[in-house]
Protein backbone atom coordinates (compact mmCIF):
# COMPACT_ATOMS: atom_id res chain seq x y z
CA UNK A 1 0.00 0.00 0.00
CA UNK A 2 1.40 3.36 -0.93
CA UNK A 3 2.17 6.28 1.30
CA UNK A 4 -1.00 8.20 0.60
CA UNK A 5 -3.27 5.39 1.70
CA UNK A 6 -1.15 4.71 4.74
CA UNK A 7 -1.31 8.38 5.70
CA UNK A 8 -5.07 8.43 5.32
CA UNK A 9 -5.46 5.30 7.41
CA UNK A 10 -3.17 6.74 10.05
CA UNK A 11 -5.19 9.94 10.07
CA UNK A 12 -8.38 8.00 10.63
CA UNK A 13 -6.73 5.91 13.31
CA UNK A 14 -5.38 9.02 15.03
CA UNK A 15 -8.78 10.64 15.08
CA UNK A 16 -10.55 7.56 16.39
CA UNK A 17 -7.92 6.71 18.96
CA UNK A 18 -7.58 10.18 20.43
CA UNK A 19 -11.33 10.61 20.50
CA UNK A 20 -11.69 7.32 22.30
CA UNK A 21 -8.94 8.40 24.68
CA UNK A 22 -10.63 11.67 25.56
CA UNK A 23 -14.08 10.17 25.90
CA UNK A 24 -12.82 7.41 28.12
CA UNK A 25 -10.74 9.80 30.13
CA UNK A 26 -13.57 12.21 30.65
CA UNK A 27 -16.39 9.82 31.45
CA UNK A 28 -15.13 6.38 32.28
CA UNK A 29 -11.67 6.52 33.79
CA UNK A 30 -11.66 6.94 37.52
CA UNK A 31 -10.57 10.34 38.75
CA UNK A 32 -7.43 10.46 40.81
CA UNK A 33 -7.77 11.34 44.44
CA UNK A 34 -5.51 13.60 46.38
CA UNK A 35 -3.84 11.92 49.31
CA UNK A 36 -6.05 12.82 52.24
CA UNK A 37 -4.18 10.73 54.78
CA UNK A 38 -1.58 13.44 55.24
CA UNK A 39 -3.95 16.11 56.43
CA UNK A 40 -7.53 15.35 57.33
CA UNK A 41 -8.57 18.97 57.21
CA UNK A 42 -7.85 19.20 53.54
CA UNK A 43 -5.11 19.49 50.95
CA UNK A 44 -3.27 22.74 50.51
CA UNK A 45 -3.34 23.62 46.83
CA UNK A 46 -1.90 27.01 45.93
CA UNK A 47 -2.55 28.42 49.34
CA UNK A 48 -6.16 27.35 49.57
CA UNK A 49 -7.41 24.48 51.68
CA UNK A 50 -9.23 22.06 49.42
CA UNK A 51 -11.41 19.60 51.20
CA UNK A 52 -12.61 17.82 48.09
CA UNK A 53 -10.11 15.06 47.32
CA UNK A 54 -11.05 14.53 43.69
CA UNK A 55 -8.43 15.93 41.33
CA UNK A 56 -10.18 16.51 38.06
CA UNK A 57 -7.23 18.52 36.90
CA UNK A 58 -5.30 15.28 36.67
CA UNK A 59 -7.30 14.36 33.58
CA UNK A 60 -5.12 16.61 31.50
CA UNK A 61 -2.60 13.81 31.95
CA UNK A 62 -4.36 11.89 29.19
CA UNK A 63 -3.41 14.55 26.71
CA UNK A 64 -0.22 15.88 28.20
CA UNK A 65 1.78 12.67 28.55
CA UNK A 66 0.94 11.19 25.11
CA UNK A 67 1.97 14.47 23.50
CA UNK A 68 5.15 14.58 25.56
CA UNK A 69 6.15 11.05 24.65
CA UNK A 70 5.23 11.65 21.00
CA UNK A 71 7.47 14.70 20.91
CA UNK A 72 10.37 12.66 22.16
CA UNK A 73 9.72 9.86 19.66
CA UNK A 74 9.70 12.33 16.78
CA UNK A 75 12.85 13.94 18.14
CA UNK A 76 14.50 10.55 17.79
CA UNK A 77 13.78 10.74 14.08
CA UNK A 78 15.52 14.10 13.87
CA UNK A 79 18.66 12.46 15.18
CA UNK A 80 18.11 9.35 13.06
CA UNK A 81 17.77 11.29 9.83
CA UNK A 82 20.72 13.40 10.89
CA UNK A 83 22.84 10.29 11.19
CA UNK A 84 21.59 9.00 7.83
CA UNK A 85 22.40 12.32 6.22
CA UNK A 86 25.94 12.32 7.56
CA UNK A 87 26.36 8.78 6.30
CA UNK A 88 24.98 9.31 2.81
CA UNK A 89 25.04 13.10 2.20
CA UNK A 90 21.62 12.73 0.60
CA UNK A 91 19.68 15.99 0.80
CA UNK A 92 16.40 14.18 1.23
CA UNK A 93 17.47 13.12 4.71
CA UNK A 94 18.20 16.71 5.61
CA UNK A 95 14.69 17.70 4.59
CA UNK A 96 13.27 14.79 6.57
CA UNK A 97 15.24 15.79 9.64
CA UNK A 98 14.05 19.36 9.38
CA UNK A 99 10.42 18.34 9.11
CA UNK A 100 10.75 15.90 11.99
CA UNK A 101 12.10 18.78 14.06
CA UNK A 102 9.15 20.94 13.07
CA UNK A 103 6.76 18.26 14.30
CA UNK A 104 8.83 17.95 17.48
CA UNK A 105 8.50 21.68 18.00
CA UNK A 106 4.75 21.49 17.67
CA UNK A 107 4.45 18.62 20.15
CA UNK A 108 6.87 20.23 22.58
CA UNK A 109 4.88 23.46 22.53
CA UNK A 110 1.71 21.51 23.22
CA UNK A 111 3.46 19.71 26.08
CA UNK A 112 4.63 22.95 27.61
CA UNK A 113 1.22 24.54 27.26
CA UNK A 114 -0.72 21.70 28.83
CA UNK A 115 1.96 21.19 31.44
CA UNK A 116 1.77 24.84 32.38
CA UNK A 117 -2.00 24.67 32.64
CA UNK A 118 -1.66 21.59 34.78
CA UNK A 119 0.74 23.18 37.22
CA UNK A 120 -1.44 26.25 37.42
CA UNK A 121 -4.61 24.35 38.23
CA UNK A 122 -3.15 21.64 40.39
CA UNK A 123 -0.36 23.40 42.23
CA UNK A 124 -1.52 26.97 42.00
CA UNK A 125 1.64 28.37 40.47
CA UNK A 126 2.33 29.30 36.87
CA UNK A 127 5.71 27.65 36.69
CA UNK A 128 7.77 25.31 38.81
CA UNK A 129 11.32 24.17 38.21
CA UNK A 130 10.52 20.51 38.55
CA UNK A 131 12.34 17.87 36.48
CA UNK A 132 9.84 17.25 33.73
CA UNK A 133 8.92 20.86 33.04
CA UNK A 134 12.56 21.90 33.11
CA UNK A 135 13.56 19.12 30.74
CA UNK A 136 10.86 20.14 28.34
CA UNK A 137 11.95 23.73 28.50
CA UNK A 138 15.44 22.58 27.61
CA UNK A 139 14.05 20.51 24.76
CA UNK A 140 12.10 23.52 23.52
CA UNK A 141 15.29 25.59 23.61
CA UNK A 142 17.17 22.85 21.76
CA UNK A 143 14.58 22.69 18.99
CA UNK A 144 14.46 26.47 18.70
CA UNK A 145 18.25 26.49 18.62
CA UNK A 146 18.13 23.98 15.76
CA UNK A 147 16.03 26.35 13.69
CA UNK A 148 18.09 29.40 14.64
CA UNK A 149 21.18 27.51 13.53
CA UNK A 150 19.59 26.57 10.24
CA UNK A 151 18.57 30.16 9.59
CA UNK A 152 22.03 31.55 10.20
CA UNK A 153 24.02 29.44 7.74
CA UNK A 154 23.78 30.40 4.08
CA UNK A 155 25.64 27.58 2.40
CA UNK A 156 23.27 24.67 1.90
CA UNK A 157 25.75 21.87 2.38
CA UNK A 158 27.17 23.42 5.55
CA UNK A 159 23.71 24.09 6.89
CA UNK A 160 22.70 20.48 6.46
CA UNK A 161 25.85 19.13 8.11
CA UNK A 162 25.66 21.51 11.07
CA UNK A 163 21.96 20.89 11.57
CA UNK A 164 22.50 17.13 11.49
CA UNK A 165 25.36 17.33 14.00
CA UNK A 166 23.42 19.59 16.34
CA UNK A 167 20.30 17.46 16.02
CA UNK A 168 22.25 14.38 17.12
CA UNK A 169 23.83 16.14 20.08
CA UNK A 170 20.51 17.70 21.07
CA UNK A 171 18.80 14.32 21.02
CA UNK A 172 21.50 12.90 23.27
CA UNK A 173 21.12 15.86 25.59
CA UNK A 174 17.39 15.52 26.23
CA UNK A 175 17.39 12.24 28.23
CA UNK A 176 20.57 13.30 30.01
CA UNK A 177 18.77 16.45 31.04
CA UNK A 178 15.83 14.42 32.28
CA UNK A 179 17.99 12.04 34.28
CA UNK A 180 20.12 14.74 35.85
CA UNK A 181 17.27 17.06 36.77
CA UNK A 182 15.66 14.11 38.48
CA UNK A 183 18.68 13.14 40.51
CA UNK A 184 20.15 16.51 41.46
CA UNK A 185 17.71 17.87 44.01
CA UNK A 186 16.59 21.35 43.16
CA UNK A 187 15.08 22.47 46.40
CA UNK A 188 11.52 22.36 47.61
CA UNK A 189 8.55 22.97 45.40
CA UNK A 190 4.87 22.45 45.97
CA UNK A 191 3.74 18.90 45.36
CA UNK A 192 0.32 17.44 45.71
CA UNK A 193 0.65 13.83 46.75
CA UNK A 194 -1.61 11.33 45.12
CA UNK A 195 -3.25 8.39 46.78
CA UNK A 196 -2.12 5.13 45.23
CA UNK A 197 0.49 4.68 42.51
CA UNK A 198 -0.44 2.97 39.29
CA UNK A 199 -3.19 3.28 36.75
CA UNK A 200 -6.20 1.01 36.88
CA UNK A 201 -7.60 -0.76 33.83
CA UNK A 202 -9.71 2.02 32.32
CA UNK A 203 -7.14 4.68 32.99
CA UNK A 204 -4.47 2.58 31.39
CA UNK A 205 -6.66 1.87 28.37
CA UNK A 206 -7.43 5.53 27.88
CA UNK A 207 -3.78 6.44 28.20
CA UNK A 208 -2.57 3.80 25.75
CA UNK A 209 -5.22 4.71 23.19
CA UNK A 210 -4.21 8.31 23.45
CA UNK A 211 -0.56 7.36 23.17
CA UNK A 212 -1.14 5.42 19.97
CA UNK A 213 -3.38 8.13 18.63
CA UNK A 214 -0.77 10.83 19.19
CA UNK A 215 1.93 8.79 17.49
CA UNK A 216 -0.33 8.27 14.47
CA UNK A 217 -1.08 11.97 14.54
CA UNK A 218 2.61 12.80 14.53
CA UNK A 219 3.19 10.45 11.62
CA UNK A 220 0.34 12.01 9.64
CA UNK A 221 1.57 15.56 10.14
CA UNK A 222 5.10 14.53 9.23
CA UNK A 223 3.97 12.83 6.01
CA UNK A 224 1.76 15.70 4.92
CA UNK A 225 4.47 18.23 5.59
CA UNK A 226 7.09 16.14 3.82
CA UNK A 227 4.90 15.83 0.80
CA UNK A 228 4.44 19.59 0.77
CA UNK A 229 8.20 20.03 0.89
CA UNK A 230 8.74 17.63 -1.99
CA UNK A 231 6.20 19.49 -4.12
CA UNK A 232 7.92 22.77 -3.25
CA UNK A 233 11.29 21.36 -4.28
CA UNK A 234 9.91 20.17 -7.57
CA UNK A 235 8.42 23.60 -8.22
CA UNK A 236 11.80 25.16 -7.56
CA UNK A 237 13.46 22.80 -9.98
CA UNK A 238 10.85 23.55 -12.64
CA UNK A 239 11.24 27.27 -12.09
CA UNK A 240 14.99 26.96 -12.52
CA UNK A 241 14.45 25.00 -15.71
CA UNK A 242 12.08 27.66 -17.07
CA UNK A 243 14.62 30.36 -16.46
CA UNK A 244 17.20 28.67 -18.63
CA UNK B 1 39.92 15.20 1.04
CA UNK B 2 39.22 14.25 4.58
CA UNK B 3 41.50 11.77 6.36
CA UNK B 4 44.20 10.97 3.87
CA UNK B 5 45.74 7.52 4.17
CA UNK B 6 49.01 7.70 6.06
CA UNK B 7 51.74 5.14 6.68
CA UNK B 8 51.49 3.67 10.15
CA UNK B 9 54.18 5.70 11.87
CA UNK B 10 54.24 5.13 15.57
CA UNK B 11 53.32 8.10 17.66
CA UNK B 12 52.29 10.21 14.68
CA UNK B 13 48.91 11.15 16.08
CA UNK B 14 50.48 12.14 19.37
CA UNK B 15 53.06 14.32 17.64
CA UNK B 16 50.36 15.98 15.56
CA UNK B 17 48.30 16.56 18.67
CA UNK B 18 51.23 18.10 20.50
CA UNK B 19 52.11 20.26 17.50
CA UNK B 20 48.64 21.76 17.19
CA UNK B 21 48.31 22.22 20.93
CA UNK B 22 51.73 23.86 21.14
CA UNK B 23 50.81 26.22 18.31
CA UNK B 24 47.77 27.41 20.22
CA UNK B 25 49.63 27.81 23.48
CA UNK B 26 52.62 29.59 21.95
CA UNK B 27 50.31 31.94 20.10
CA UNK B 28 48.55 32.68 23.33
CA UNK B 29 51.77 33.17 25.27
CA UNK B 30 52.97 35.70 22.71
CA UNK B 31 49.95 37.95 22.86
CA UNK B 32 48.10 36.91 26.04
CA UNK B 33 45.05 38.13 24.24
CA UNK B 34 42.64 35.40 25.19
CA UNK B 35 43.75 35.00 28.78
CA UNK B 36 43.61 38.70 29.56
CA UNK B 37 40.24 39.18 27.96
CA UNK B 38 38.82 36.07 29.65
CA UNK B 39 40.32 37.00 33.00
CA UNK B 40 39.12 40.59 32.82
CA UNK B 41 35.69 39.42 31.76
CA UNK B 42 35.44 37.15 34.80
CA UNK B 43 36.57 39.94 37.08
CA UNK B 44 33.96 42.26 35.64
CA UNK B 45 31.34 39.58 36.16
CA UNK B 46 32.31 39.45 39.82
CA UNK B 47 31.84 43.20 40.02
CA UNK B 48 28.41 42.85 38.49
CA UNK B 49 27.62 40.23 41.09
CA UNK B 50 28.41 42.78 43.73
CA UNK B 51 25.95 45.15 42.11
CA UNK B 52 23.32 42.42 42.03
CA UNK B 53 23.90 41.55 45.68
CA UNK B 54 24.30 45.11 46.89
CA UNK B 55 20.74 45.40 48.16
CA UNK B 56 20.62 42.00 49.79
CA UNK B 57 21.66 43.18 53.22
CA UNK B 58 24.30 41.91 55.59
CA UNK B 59 22.30 38.94 56.82
CA UNK B 60 22.14 37.37 53.39
CA UNK B 61 24.16 34.19 53.12
CA UNK B 62 25.94 34.40 49.80
CA UNK B 63 27.15 30.85 50.19
CA UNK B 64 23.70 29.61 49.22
CA UNK B 65 24.17 30.88 45.68
CA UNK B 66 27.97 31.06 45.59
CA UNK B 67 28.37 27.89 43.53
CA UNK B 68 25.87 29.13 40.98
CA UNK B 69 27.55 32.53 40.74
CA UNK B 70 30.93 30.92 40.25
CA UNK B 71 29.77 28.65 37.48
CA UNK B 72 27.84 31.45 35.83
CA UNK B 73 31.01 33.50 35.58
CA UNK B 74 32.88 30.59 34.03
CA UNK B 75 30.10 29.80 31.57
CA UNK B 76 30.06 33.36 30.22
CA UNK B 77 33.82 33.48 30.08
CA UNK B 78 34.09 30.16 28.31
CA UNK B 79 31.58 31.24 25.67
CA UNK B 80 33.87 34.18 24.99
CA UNK B 81 37.02 32.09 24.96
CA UNK B 82 35.65 29.25 22.85
CA UNK B 83 34.70 31.47 20.00
CA UNK B 84 37.92 33.42 20.23
CA UNK B 85 40.01 30.29 19.85
CA UNK B 86 38.45 29.48 16.50
CA UNK B 87 37.90 32.95 15.06
CA UNK B 88 41.63 33.39 14.51
CA UNK B 89 41.83 30.11 12.66
CA UNK B 90 39.00 31.02 10.40
CA UNK B 91 39.95 34.60 9.67
CA UNK B 92 43.61 33.90 9.02
CA UNK B 93 42.92 30.87 6.91
CA UNK B 94 44.63 28.51 9.35
CA UNK B 95 41.65 26.21 9.32
CA UNK B 96 41.98 25.48 5.62
CA UNK B 97 45.69 24.89 6.01
CA UNK B 98 44.99 22.52 8.88
CA UNK B 99 42.42 20.64 6.84
CA UNK B 100 44.76 20.35 3.87
CA UNK B 101 47.53 18.82 5.93
CA UNK B 102 47.25 15.05 6.50
CA UNK B 103 46.09 15.33 10.08
CA UNK B 104 43.32 13.14 11.41
CA UNK B 105 40.25 15.20 12.24
CA UNK B 106 39.85 13.72 15.73
CA UNK B 107 43.39 14.87 16.50
CA UNK B 108 42.37 18.42 15.65
CA UNK B 109 39.38 18.03 17.93
CA UNK B 110 41.42 16.85 20.89
CA UNK B 111 44.10 19.45 20.37
CA UNK B 112 41.58 22.28 20.21
CA UNK B 113 39.54 20.93 23.11
CA UNK B 114 42.56 20.47 25.34
CA UNK B 115 43.78 23.95 24.42
CA UNK B 116 40.43 25.42 25.39
CA UNK B 117 40.44 23.38 28.58
CA UNK B 118 43.86 24.68 29.55
CA UNK B 119 42.85 28.29 29.01
CA UNK B 120 39.62 27.80 30.93
CA UNK B 121 41.48 26.15 33.81
CA UNK B 122 44.00 28.98 33.95
CA UNK B 123 41.19 31.52 34.14
CA UNK B 124 39.51 29.47 36.87
CA UNK B 125 42.71 29.22 38.88
CA UNK B 126 43.09 32.98 38.73
CA UNK B 127 39.46 33.70 39.54
CA UNK B 128 38.92 31.29 42.42
CA UNK B 129 41.00 33.21 45.00
CA UNK B 130 39.37 36.46 43.91
CA UNK B 131 35.94 34.96 44.29
CA UNK B 132 36.83 33.63 47.72
CA UNK B 133 38.13 36.95 48.88
CA UNK B 134 35.20 38.91 47.55
CA UNK B 135 32.30 36.70 48.52
CA UNK B 136 33.25 33.78 50.72
CA UNK B 137 35.63 35.24 53.25
CA UNK B 138 33.09 35.71 56.00
CA UNK B 139 32.33 32.09 56.79
CA UNK B 140 34.40 28.92 56.46
CA UNK B 141 33.80 26.38 53.76
CA UNK B 142 31.50 23.51 54.54
CA UNK B 143 33.49 20.81 52.81
CA UNK B 144 37.15 20.21 52.15
CA UNK B 145 38.94 22.76 49.99
CA UNK B 146 40.10 20.25 47.40
CA UNK B 147 36.55 19.33 46.43
CA UNK B 148 35.91 22.56 44.57
CA UNK B 149 38.86 22.23 42.14
CA UNK B 150 37.78 18.68 41.32
CA UNK B 151 34.24 19.81 40.55
CA UNK B 152 35.63 22.65 38.44
CA UNK B 153 37.84 20.24 36.54
CA UNK B 154 35.08 17.78 35.71
CA UNK B 155 32.75 20.55 34.63
CA UNK B 156 35.40 22.32 32.59
CA UNK B 157 36.21 19.13 30.69
CA UNK B 158 32.62 18.94 29.51
CA UNK B 159 32.47 22.65 28.70
CA UNK B 160 35.70 22.53 26.69
CA UNK B 161 34.85 19.34 24.82
CA UNK B 162 31.29 20.06 23.73
CA UNK B 163 32.02 23.77 23.51
CA UNK B 164 34.75 23.15 20.96
CA UNK B 165 32.31 21.29 18.73
CA UNK B 166 29.65 23.97 19.09
CA UNK B 167 32.15 26.78 18.55
CA UNK B 168 33.38 25.12 15.35
CA UNK B 169 29.78 25.15 14.16
CA UNK B 170 28.99 28.67 15.30
CA UNK B 171 32.14 30.29 13.96
CA UNK B 172 30.93 29.47 10.46
CA UNK B 173 27.56 31.11 10.90
CA UNK B 174 26.40 34.69 10.55
CA UNK B 175 25.83 35.60 14.19
CA UNK B 176 28.82 33.90 15.81
CA UNK B 177 28.66 34.59 19.52
CA UNK B 178 24.92 34.67 19.61
CA UNK B 179 24.61 31.30 17.89
CA UNK B 180 27.16 29.83 20.26
CA UNK B 181 25.16 31.05 23.24
CA UNK B 182 21.88 29.73 21.81
CA UNK B 183 23.36 26.30 21.18
CA UNK B 184 25.58 26.20 24.24
CA UNK B 185 23.18 26.83 27.11
CA UNK B 186 20.58 24.09 26.49
CA UNK B 187 23.25 21.49 25.72
CA UNK B 188 25.27 22.41 28.80
CA UNK B 189 22.31 22.58 31.12
CA UNK B 190 22.58 19.07 32.64
CA UNK B 191 26.33 19.41 33.13
CA UNK B 192 25.99 22.80 34.78
CA UNK B 193 23.25 21.54 37.05
CA UNK B 194 25.39 18.66 38.22
CA UNK B 195 28.51 20.82 38.55
CA UNK B 196 26.71 23.51 40.54
CA UNK B 197 25.22 20.79 42.73
CA UNK B 198 28.61 19.32 43.46
CA UNK B 199 30.25 22.71 44.08
CA UNK B 200 27.37 23.83 46.24
CA UNK B 201 27.60 20.69 48.35
CA UNK B 202 31.28 21.43 48.89
CA UNK B 203 30.69 25.07 49.75
CA UNK B 204 27.74 24.66 52.08
CA UNK B 205 28.68 21.44 53.80
CA UNK B 206 25.15 20.55 54.83
CA UNK B 207 24.67 17.11 56.42
CA UNK B 208 25.07 14.45 53.77
CA UNK B 209 27.11 16.74 51.54
CA UNK B 210 29.81 14.19 50.87
CA UNK B 211 27.59 11.69 49.13
CA UNK B 212 25.76 14.45 47.32
CA UNK B 213 29.12 15.78 46.10
CA UNK B 214 30.28 12.44 44.74
CA UNK B 215 26.89 11.67 43.24
CA UNK B 216 26.73 14.95 41.36
CA UNK B 217 30.33 14.53 40.31
CA UNK B 218 29.49 11.08 38.95
CA UNK B 219 26.59 12.58 36.99
CA UNK B 220 28.83 15.29 35.56
CA UNK B 221 31.42 12.65 34.69
CA UNK B 222 28.77 10.55 32.96
CA UNK B 223 27.68 13.57 30.96
CA UNK B 224 31.28 14.26 30.00
CA UNK B 225 31.84 10.70 28.83
CA UNK B 226 28.72 10.55 26.67
CA UNK B 227 28.99 14.02 25.19
CA UNK B 228 32.71 13.88 24.53
CA UNK B 229 32.21 10.65 22.65
CA UNK B 230 29.45 12.23 20.57
CA UNK B 231 31.50 15.38 19.93
CA UNK B 232 34.52 13.30 18.94
CA UNK B 233 32.40 11.34 16.50
CA UNK B 234 30.74 14.37 14.97
CA UNK B 235 33.76 16.64 14.74
CA UNK B 236 35.03 15.09 11.55
CA UNK B 237 31.85 16.00 9.72
CA UNK B 238 31.56 19.44 11.20
CA UNK B 239 35.05 20.63 10.48
CA UNK B 240 35.07 19.25 6.97
CA UNK B 241 31.86 20.97 5.95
Amino acid sequence: MDRRKLTLIALGAAAVLTLADFLLASFVAAPVLADMTLDTAGVNIGGKLIANPILFSQKIFYFHVPVAIASFVVFFFTAFYGVRFLMTRDRAFDTKARIATEVTLMFTLLTMLTGDLWTRVEWGVWWVWEPRLTTYLIMLLLVIGYFVLRASVEDEQKRAVYAAAFGIIAFLDAPLSFAITRIVPSGSHPVVFRAGGGLDAWQLTAFLLGMLGMLCFGYVIYQLRYREERVRERIDVLKAMLED
Amino acid sequence: MAGAVQPKVKGLSWRQFVAILRKDIVMELRTFEMLTSMGLYTLLTLVIYQIALSQSGSGFDVRLIAAGLLWLAFVFTSMLGLNRSLVHEKDQGCLEALLLSPVDRPVIFFAKAVGNLIFLLVVEVITMPLFFVMFLSSRPLGGSWWMIPIALLVGSIGIAGVGTLLATISVNTRGRDFILAVLFVPIMYPLLLAAVGATSAAVLGNPGYLEEFWRDLALAGGYDAIMLLAAYGLYEFVIGA
